[in-house]
C-alpha cells in the first residue's frame, strides 16, 4: 500500500486564521453594528486576504451587505447606525476619528446590484472619479479610459462609441461600465454587492469571468445570493447567519465539507 | 437523527429524488448480494440450475446501474448538490460501479459452478466456501453500513478484508501444491483459482464501498492512505 498523507487543502489555499500581515488586505476585528436598538452584526472578526476573491453568503437579512458596506463606511450615511470594533486597512483602523472617508472610498471602491451609470457619455462615466480629483489632462484620461474599459472587459464593445450615452448600453454592459468606473481610480479593494443579480445568465458569466481577472490587481469582496456563483468565483467564503459569522473557510472546503451544521443546511437548501 | 438527513430539504421534490436514487442503490445491493450468495451455493452443491439462473439475472444489475447513473446525472444537472448531498451523489456513483463489478464476479463464479468436479477436487470447493462466506459477510456488512451510512460498520468491513486476503493466499498455496502434484487436474484447479480470485476482488470492492461511506460521513478521502491515518479519520471528531 502506498502511504499518502490525506489532505483537504487545495493548492494555493490560505490559512485564514493565521494570515500574515503581507497577505492581509483587510482585518475586521470584533465588529458590532447596531441600527438603533437592533443589532445587525455581532462581533465579526476575520482577515480578508489580498488579491483574492472573498464571498459573503447567507440568507436575506443575515448582515452580509451590512458588513460589506462597513468596509467603505457606506453605513455612515445611515443616521441610526452605530459601529464598534475595527476594520484595518494597512494597519489603519478605518473607523478612527482622523480618517478621511472620501480618501477611504477611493481606496475601497464599490459596485451595486443595479448598474448605476451617470447620465453622461461612456467616456465621462469612466473618468468621473479622475475629474473629481482634478485630473483633466486629455491624454491621461484617454489612457485611463482604455485601461479601465479593457480591465472591465468592455473596451472592444464600446471603443467606437465612447461619446455616446451610457444609457444606450445593455444591463450587463452598464454593470461592466460601473466596474470600469470603479477601477479607473485604482482602488485596492473592490466591493461588489450582488453585482449580477439584475443580469441575465450570459452577462452574469461575463462578470464572473471578469471578477477572476480583477483579483490580479485588486482584492475583491463580493456579496451574492447565488451560492453557485460564490462557489465559482471566490477563493474563500464566509457564511453569515443572523448577524454572526458562522463559518469562514476556503471555498473548496466550505462547499464540499462545511464544518458547521448551519452552513451545511444553508448550502444544501435544508430547513435551518 | 437520520444520518443521511435527506428529508429536510426545502424542496420536497429534491428529497424525493434523493430518496428514490438511494432506494435504487439498496435494491441493486440486494440483488448483487443474492447473486453472490447463490453463486456460492451453486458452487458448493454443483447446482447447475441455480448457476444458470444467476447468469440470467445479471442483466438486472446492469440495468439498475444505468438507471441510477442517469438519476444521479439528472440530480447534478438540476439541483447542483453541495456538501453532504454532493458527497452522497459521488458516493453513489462510485458504489454502484463497484456493485456492478461484484455482480460480474458472481457471474464468473456461477460459470465455474457449471463445471463438474471429481471427489478429489471437491475439497477445494470447501476452502472456497470459507473464503466465500467471509466475503459474503463483508458485502452484507457494507450494504448495511451504506443503508444507515454508518461509519463504524463501514470501518469494520474495511478491516475484515485482511482476513479475506489471508484466506485467499492460503487457498492459492493449497491449489498450487495440488497442481504440482497432479498436473492433469490443472484446468479444473485453475477454475477454482479464478473463483478464489473473484472472491478476493469482491472483498476489495467491498472495501472500496466502505471507503465511499467514510468519505460521505467524514468528507475525507481515505483511499490509499496508511491504516493509521484512516483510523484517525474514522475515530477522530471532525
Amino acid at each position: 500500500m502506498i502511504s499518502v498523507t490525506p489532505t483537504n487543502t487545495q493548492a494555493g489555499s490560505l490559512d485564514l486564521a493565521n494570515l500574515s500581515a503581507a497577505d492581509t488586505a483587510l482585518e475586521i476585528q470584533n465588529l458590532n453594528l447596531h441600527y438603533g436598538e437592533a443589532q445587525a452584526l455581532y462581533d465579526i472578526s476575520m482577515k480578508i486576504p489580498k488579491n483574492r476573491v472573498t464571498a459573503f453568503i447567507g440568507p436575506s437579512g443575515c448582515g452580509k451587505s451590512t458588513l460589506l458596506r462597513c468596509i467603505n463606511r457606506m453605513n455612515d450615511l445611515v443616521e441610526i447606525c452605530k459601529v464598534s470594533g475595527e476594520i484595518r486597512l494597512h494597519e489603519q483602523n478605518i473607523y478612527a476619528k482622523n480618517v478621511d472617508v472620501a480618501a477611504l472610498r477611493r481606496q475601497v471602491g464599490m459596485v451595486f446590484q443595479r448598474p448605476n451609470p451617470f447620465p453622461k457619455s461612456i467616456y465621462e462615466n469612466v473618468v468621473y472619479g479622475m475629474r473629481l480629483q482634478g485630473v483633466n489632462d486629455r491624454r491621461r484620461l484617454d489612457e485611463v479610459v482604455e485601461r479601465s474599459l479593457k480591465g472591465a472587459a468592455l473596451w472592444d464593445e464600446v471603443k467606437d462609441r465612447l461619446n455616446e450615452s451610457a444609457f444606450g448600453l445593455s444591463g450587463g454592459q452598464q454593470q461592466r461600465l460601473v466596474i470600469a468606473r470603479a477601477i479607473a481610480i485604482e482602488p485596492e479593494v473592490l466591493l461588489l454587492d450582488e453585482p449580477t443579480s439584475a443580469l441575465d445568465p450570459i452577462s452574469t458569466l461575463t462578470i464572473e469571468e471578469l471578477i477572476t481577472e480583477l483579483k490580479e490587481q485588486f482584492t475583491v469582496v463580493i456579496v451574492t445570493h447565488n451560492m453557485q456563483q460564490a462557489a465559482r468565483v471566490s477563493d474563500q467564503t464566509a457564511f453569515m447567519y443572523m448577524g454572526k459569522l458562522i463559518e469562514y473557510a476556503d471555498t473548496n472546503t466550505l462547499f464540499t465539507t462545511p464544518q458547521k451544521k448551519q452552513t451545511e443546511d444553508y448550502i444544501t437548501g435544508r430547513y435551518g | 437523527m437520520d444520518k443521511v438527513n435527506m428529508s429536510r430539504h426545502i424542496s420536497g421534490k429534491f428529497n424525493e429524488e434523493l430518496e428514490a436514487v438511494r432506494n435504487q442503490v439498496l435494491s441493486m445491493g440486494g440483488l448483487v448480494e443474492q447473486q453472490l450468495r447463490d453463486s456460492l451455493i451453486a458452487i458448493e452443491k454443483s447446482d447447475h440450475d441455480m448457476a444458470q439462473q444467476i447468469l440470467q439475472r445479471d442483466y438486472k444489475i446492469n440495468a439498475l446501474e444505468v438507471q441510477i447513473d442517469e438519476a444521479c446525472v439528472q440530480i447534478i444537472a438540476k439541483r447542483q448538490p453541495a456538501a453532504s448531498d454532493l458527497r452522497l451523489i459521488i458516493a453513489i456513483f462510485k458504489t454502484i460501479s463497484d456493485l456492478e463489478r461484484i455482480g460480474d464476479e458472481a457471474e464468473r463464479i456461477a460459470r465455474v459452478a457449471l463445471e463438474s468436479f471429481n471427489n478429489d477436487q471437491q475439497q477445494f470447493l470447501v476452502s472456497l466456501e470459507n473464503l466465500g462466506q467471509q466475503v459474503l459477510s463483508m458485502l452484507h456488512g457494507v450494504l448495511d453500513a451504506f443503508a444507515r451510512m454508518d461509519l463504524d460498520s463501514a470501518y469494520e468491513v474495511h478491516q475484515m478484508d485482511a482476513q479475506a486476503d489471508r484466506q485467499y493466499e492460503a487457498l492459492t498455496r493449497q491449489l498450487m501444491t495440488y497442481m504440482m502434484e497432479d498436473p492433469r487436474g490443472i484446468p479444473k484447479v485453475m477454475n477454482v483459482l479464478w473463483s478464489a480470485r473473484s472472491l478476493e476482488r469482491i472483498g476489495d470492492r467491498c472495501q472500496n464501498i466502505a471507503e465511499y461511506i467514510i468519505f460521505f460521513v467524514k468528507g475525507k478521502d481515505v483511499r490509499h492512505v496508511s491504516p493509521e491515518s484512516m483510523e484517525q479519520t474514522v475515530k477522530g471528531t471532525r
